[in-house]
Order: C-alpha cells, then structure tokens, then sequence
C-alpha cells in the first residue's frame, strides 16, 4: 500500500466518522454510565451522544478551565461546583425543563454544597471507609484501625491528599476538613508513622490485591469496595466511628455549551427511575435517585443504615492557602 | 536550497515545542490559580521554592535512583549490544527481538510487572509452589520493584545507539588484537570499551534523563511510597493544582538535562549520532 | 568459548525483555480473573472485541498515528537530509531537547498554547491536535535514525550527479532518497509506534472526539488488572509484529 492510500484510507474513516445529527458531549468518569442508556438516549432523539471519560476531578477540570472545551455536560465531584460556578464555568440549571428533578433522594434535594441545586443535578454518590478481610482481622471500628502493627505491610490507604490526610484527622478526633496548622501538623505525623506499615498509597488499583487477599484492611470508595466484596465474600466494609467523607458526583452544564436545550433533555433524561438504576447497576454505586434505588437491591456498604450515614461528612473547597499547606504535608509524607 | 529542507522542521518545531515552552517559562514567574491555571502578580517565588530541602532531598533521590538505572542498563545493555553487533546476518533480528516488546504499550509493560510481581504474582505463587518460601514475598511497592521497571523499560535506550557503535567497530581491529595475543579480556578492555565510550556516554544519557523525569514507574510500582521529580511535576499539575511551581520545577529539570545534552553535543560524540 | 557465553547471556536477556508479555498473552487465555490457572478460554477477547471504547480507542488511534507519522516522516526525513548537508545546531539542539523534555512538561505546555491560541481561533481540542503534539515530538525520532543512516552514506555519489548536471532536489529524489529508503521506512514505523503509545501527552490536549486506546486502557487498568486489558495487549503485540516482520521482509527484498 503507498503512502497515498493510506492517507486516503484515513481520511475515509475520518469522514464515516462524521453524522449529520445533533450532537451532545457528554464528559464522565470511567464506568459511570450504561452504554445502553446512551444509545436510548441517540435513539429517542434523533441525536448523537459523543462520551469521554476522565479518571479524576484535576484531568477534567485542566480540559474545562480554558472554557472551549468542546463538552456540554460534565460530572463535577460536589465540592468543586461552587468553585466552577465561581469561575464562571457552569451554567446555571433551569428548573422548569427538569421536572424529574422531584425524582431526586430527599437527602439530594436541598444539598448543603448547593441548597437550590442551581449548579448540577446529583447524580451518583459514594463514601471513604475501610474494607477489611474478615477471615484475618475484626471490623475495624475506627480509623486507627488502619495503623494496626499485627497488619504490617498488609494495608494501603488511599493515593489522594484530602482522604489520607483526612483520615489522619478524623483520627486524631480533629475536623476532617481542619484548617488549623498544628491539627495539620499532628495528622502529618500520624501519617508519616502509619508510612512504616503500609504496603502502598493505591486507589482502585487495589481492587483486585483484596480479593487475592495480597491486602487485608485499605482505606477505600465504598463503590470500589463493594466491587472487591462481590468478588470475595470473606471481605466486609466499616464506615469509622469518628466519621467519614461522603462525596457526590453532580451533572453539570458548562457555559460553553452551545447546546443548553439538549443538555437539559439529558439531564431529565438521565433522572428517570429506569435509567438511573441501569446506570448505577452498571457504576456498582449508591444514585441519588429516589424511585431507582428502590429497584435495586439496598447493599448496606452503597447505602449505610441512617445511623451511620448520619456521620457523614460532605467536604467542602479548602481555601487557597490550605490547600498549598496541604499539598506540601503530603509531599512531605510522600517523600518520608 | 538547503534551508527549504530545513524550513518545516523549524517552523513545526518553534510553533509547537518552543513556543509552548516560552508559556510554561512565563507560567513559572506567575502565581497559582485557586482552581489550577495561573493569575497575576509575577513572582520569583516558585524558584527560590526549589531551594527547599524537602525539594532537594527528592531532586537528590531521583539522581541517585536514575543513576543506579543508567548503571545496570549498561551492564546489562552492553553485552546484549556486542552480541547483536557480532551476529552478522541475524543482527537485524536480534534487533528486532529486543524492540518487539516496546512496541507495546508503557502502561501494558508496566502491568505485566504488577501482573508478576505481586503477592499472588506469578513469581511468589512458583517459589510457594516449590516450598522455597513459606509466605509471599513483598516484591512490589519498592525501590526495587522501581528500578526493575524503569532497567526494563528504558534498557533499548541503551542498546540502540550501544549496537550503532558497536557495529562500526571493525572486525580487523578485534582480530590483530588477537594476532598481537591480546586475550579476550584485554581486548575488551584495551580496544572495544575505549572505542565504543561515544556509543556508551549516548545511551547513559539516552537512560537517565527519562528515568529523572519518570513518573508512571514510581507510581505504579513503588506505590506512591517515593516521589521523584517526575511525579513533583505530575503532582504540581493535577492533584496540588499548582501549575506556577510545576512549571518551575519542570524548568529544574529540563535545565539539568540541557546541560547533560550541551555536554554531550560538545564532545565528539555528537558528531558521531548527528 | 566466550562467544558461547556471550550468546547464552544474550539468550537470556531477549528472555528477560519477552517474558512479562509472554505472561501477560498466556493469562489473556485464562478463564479467570486471576494468576491462578483455570482454563482456556477467549472470554476476554470477546468481550475487548465488543467494547465499543476500545474499537472507537483503536480507530482513532490509528488514524492519528497514521497521520502523525507521515507528516513527522517527511518533516523529519527533510529536516536530517538538511543537517547533513550542513550542520544547523540550534535545529538539532531542539530536538534533543524535545527527545527529552518529560512528558507531562510537553503535554501541559500544548495544552497552554492551544487554549491560548483558541481565545483568538474558534477552534476546539480534537484528532488534529493530538495529530500536531505526536508530530511535533516525533520528529525527532526521525531525523535521529534518519541522520544516523545518513553518516554511512557517501556524500560524493549525490556531488557526482549534480556534477552531472543534476539539481540538487533531482539528486536528492533520485539518487540520495532511494538509497535511504529503509531508514525512512524504520523511521516512519518508530514513528507510528510511539504515536500509538503515548498516553500522556494525548491524554492532556485530546478533545471530545479524540479518546486514543492507551487512554481508554488507562482507564481499564486503573481499575485492576483486567484480563480484557492483557487480551487487548495480546492483539497489539501480534499485530506490531506482524507489520515488524512485514517491514523486514519490505527491507530485505
């Protein structure tokens, strides 16, 4: 084959590639949607979904920021919308086309990150606890429970500053999001000892090393746990006495988006009942819609008893200056 | 005429590798956007940063940990380059045979190793086999699981232009080594190191610089335990959100590989590969 | 006797490079999800097959490198064609430079510059940028191994034509660029090869349309080691080897 056809090869897929239809883009973490939802959605439109996905807040957010992104509708961890707001790059949601709104948890409907849900519709949500291998250790009871010595080199805390530096708070019985240097200061020390019995800092990574049973207690999502659970049953799940965060992932448009009408239907879309339980069947995790959890099994690790959800803590941003302190604890912890 | 030829690599490589550059130059005099990006005033901050001892002790900690990689690619590198070089007719196989798994993907690389190297890895899971240990091994999540893959991943690096060297040494020489009763060892030493030290200065430098601006490999196989400048980089740019100090402290270590580059470019070795 | 030694030890390095990926394609068989051996079966390779981010991941993957490595080729074959006529070391300096900026370095400052530039262009992340951050750190790669073919290469055979009467673009096409097809060929595949690979530069200036497949491997891998992840990576080590051996076979003849 020369190099001429090639190029005309190329450029042939290129432009198959290319459909008339209206297009939405669609910005999500990995595993977040079912793909039959998205064709439904093609289908009963008379439109074209194109879906990327992203692995952390940072990577999407690095893409949005310069506000000609090219997506629509993006997924935001709660914590960060008012942040995005603030930089003028979401747009602010009308009620009026998403009456399906009322399909919302009561719990989501009101959120303290954003109580008149202007800025993104609750979509799924999940919390930090500590998966434990059962046949080796009791449930832990509390974060201390991840400095245990009989588990040296068998457990791993989570590779993100603001759930291991916040564990070491809570820990310490201090706020989870503490601006104090000295609390701060105390949390780098207790971290810095636990470093000695860790095996690693890993995130989903260590799915798979808990159902080996390579690791027996991890601090993790409790999404990413009860993955690890359906593969090993031996494997259990504690939300720690002193309290733990809670995170929620909200859909949002972007004010770039030239396709405010369609990102709307999405949205509504993307609140019914049947969908948003086939979307959280496929994501393993907890959705904040009402009428769909009661079509799926209640697991007591995605939705803790009222009790335990009750110690829930919802992180809001750092300010600037903590955030830089922060960053530099953990270098330091890192690099211990 | 000459300048034609010239033309599209400079105008490619001053829109899209210069120019950008010139970018992260001025983000590295900036201050830090709450949110990532970078706002006014311009500051000299983000360098005298750098002086830091906590920067420091991990600038130190990559140089030695990118050294003891350069040391064993060489050592393992060299003798694979000689053979290559002496194979006649199969040399471009031999070649081959060592590019082919680098026509894969980093990251699969790096996996298969996390797929070996763990507790229940093919590794532990033998010498338990065989009673040899009675618990699994830590093998990853170390310094050593570290070097293993960065040795792994960059020892073609070292081969490529260790081989290029090599191949140009002429036969004659190795054989009126012998003539003049020159024993193998003598001949290693006396005619083929002295001979092939641009082939060995090209590939040391090929493997270090990449292995002092490595972070997939600490990551993945050390476990987030260590941090190296790479991932201090990679770490300003995503989770600290801190693009002026990551600028700036990509600037540290671009400067020291432009300076190992300029030392390299100035001695004759340069006009060997270019 | 050393001879023997040296090849043994050989033997044994090319073993050291293969074996991870030998047991990576041997597990893709596996029927479980684990190290542990529990069957034959080509469940993971179904189910990559019906992936539909990892055929759109290939098919963008591969119109890129295609694409990136053509335009890195020419520019790259032109540019070490000119530096052999006379050295021009800020070019060359450049190169290097960009052979080893970090990666992360390369990505985040085309990321600056493309949003920078799209404040005044209405244009959007997509294929093409991606296309134009491989070209630019392919090249290069080209012209190192074109230039390194270029240094064996008699220098009076292309002053002879020209003495003959050939222009000098003539004697280029016709007598030096024939006689360095090969190394344009080796070149053009290295290119190919680290444009399908790079994750990290991609994964900063991709646009909505532009997901290539080590990103969506990432994103698998990232989620534990997946057999469907060392079922795809079976499939692309068949298949570099196959155009590998193809391109020998191209150069032999």
């Amino acid at each position: 084959m020369t190099r001429r056809t090639l190029l005309a090869a190329a450029a042939a897929t290129v432009s198959c590639a290319r459909d008339r239809r209206p297009r939405l883009n669609v910005y999500n973490w990995s595993t977040y949607i079912d793909p039959g939802m998205l064709t439904r959605f093609e289908s009963e439109r008379g439109v074209r979904l194109l879906y990327g996905t992203y692995e952390s807040n940072e990577e999407m957010l690095a893409k949005v920021i310069g506000g000609n992104s090219g997506w629509d509708v993006v997924f935001p961890t709660h914590s960060r919308l008012a942040p995005m707001a603030r930089n003028g790059l979401l747009a602010s949601l009308d009620h009026a086309r998403l009456p399906a709104l009322r399909n919302l948890d009561a719990r989501f409907r009101s959120p303290a990150w954003d109580p008149g849900l202007r800025w993104g519709v609750p979509y799924m949500w999940n919390g930090t606890g500590i998966v434990y291998n059962g046949a080796q250790t009791p449930a832990p009871q509390s974060w201390a429970g991840l400095w245990n010595p009989n588990l040296r080199g068998r457990m791993t805390m989570l590779d993100d500053p603001e759930d291991a530096i916040g564990a070491c708070l809570l820990k310490l019985g201090y706020p989870f999001g503490s601006v104090d240097e000295r609390q701060l200061q105390q949390a780098k020390a207790a971290a810095i000892a636990q470093k000695q019995l860790l095996r690693a800092y890993l995130n989903a990574d260590v799915r798979d090393q808990l159902v080996s049973g390579d690791v027996i207690e991890a601090q993790l999502w409790s999404t990413t746990a009860a993955q690890a659970i359906q593969g090993n049953a031996k494997l259990g799940f504690a939300y720690p006495e002193e309290g733990y965060p809670l995170y929620c992932d909200c859909a949002a448009i972007l004010r770039e988006s030239k396709r405010y009408d369609l990102a709307h239907e999405f949205l509504e879309f993307l609140l019914r009942p049947d969908v948003a339980a086939a979307n959280a069947r496929v994501a393993e995790t907890a959705t904040a819609n009402g009428p769909a959890q009661s079509m799926l099994p209640r697991d007591p690790v995605l939705y803790p008893q009222d009790a335990i959800y009750r110690r829930g803590i919802w992180p809001t941003a750092l300010p600037s200056a903590v955030q830089r302190y922060r960053d530099r604890l953990w270098t330091e912890i890192k690099s211990a | 005429m000459r300048k034609i030829f010239l033309l599209p690599a400079r105008f490619w490589m001053a829109l899209f590798f210069a120019a950008p550059l010139a970018i992260v130059c001025a983000y590295s005099f900036l201050t830090r956007g709450d949110y990532g990006g970078v706002e006014l005033p311009w500051v000299l901050e983000n360098f005298t940063r750098l002086a830091d001892p906590l920067y420091l002790a991990i600038l130190w900690r990559s140089v030695w940990i990118a050294s003891l990689a350069t040391v064993f690619c060489a050592l393992l590198g060299f003798p694979l380059a000689l053979f290559i070089s002496r194979a006649g007719r199969r040399k471009n196989l031999y070649l081959q045979l060592v590019l082919l798994p680098f026509w894969t993907s980093f990251l699969i690389r790096t996996y298969a190793w996390i797929f070996i190297l763990r507790d229940t890895g093919l590794v532990n899971t033998v010498l338990m086999r065989l009673h040899l240990i009675a618990a699994p091994l830590q093998l990853l999540y170390n310094d050593g699981a570290v070097l293993l893959g960065l040795v792994y991943n960059f020892l073609p690096f070292f081969v490529l232009p260790m081989y290029a060297t090599l191949e140009r040494l002429d036969p004659a020489l190795l054989e009126a080594a012998a003539d003049l009763g020159a024993r193998p060892f003598a001949t290693l030493r006396r005619v083929i190191l002295p001979v092939s030290a641009p082939g060995l200065v090209a590939g040391s430098v090929l493997v270090f610089i990449p292995c002092l601006g490595a972070y997939l490999t600490p990551d993945l196989l050390g476990g987030g335990k260590s941090v190296m400048l790479g991932n201090l980089v990679q770490n300003q740019f995503t989770t600290a959100r801190d693009w002026p100090f990551g600028s700036a402290a990509s600037l540290a270590l671009m400067l020291a590989s432009a300076l190992l580059l300029a030392g390299l470019m100035r001695s004759r070795i340069a006009r060997e590969l270019m | 006797m050393k001879g023997r030694a040296l090849g043994i030890y050989a033997g044994m390095a090319i073993a050291f490079l293969h074996a991870p990926l030998a047991i990576l394609v041997a597990f893709s068989f596996n029927s479980g999800r684990f190290t542990v051996w529990q069957g034959f079966s080509l469940h993971w390779y179904r189910a990559a097959m019906l992936d539909p981010q990892l055929s759109e991941g290939l098919i963008n993957s591969v119109v890129i490198a295609l694409f990136a490595s053509v335009i890195s080729t020419v520019i790259g074959t032109m540019a070490a064609y000119g530096i052999w006529r006379r050295s021009a070391p800020v070019l060359s300096g450049t190169l290097y430079l960009s052979l080893v900026t970090p990666e992360i370095v390369t990505g985040v400052s085309l990321l600056a510059l493309f949003e920078w530039a799209f404040r005044f262009l209405h244009l959007q992340l997509g294929l093409y940028t991606v296309v134009i951050a491989h070209v630019a750190f392919s090249i290069a790669y080209v012209t190192i191994v074109i230039s390194a073919r270029l240094r064996g290469y008699d220098r009076t055979l292309e002053e002879a034509a020209m003495d003959l009467g050939a222009s000098q673009w003539r004697a280029f096409s016709r007598v030096t660029l024939p006689a360095i097809a090969p190394a344009i060929a080796a070149a053009g595949l290295l290119a190919l090869v680290v444009s399908f690979d790079d994750y990290v530069i991609t994964s900063l200036v991709a646009g909505v349309d532009s997901e290539t497949l080590p990103m969506v491997i990432y994103a698998m891998a990232r989620r534990g080691v997946s057999p469907v992840v060392n079922a795809v990576s079976a499939l692309i080590v068949v298949a570099f080897g196959a155009i590998v051996l193809i391109s020998q076979r191209l150069q032999a003849r």
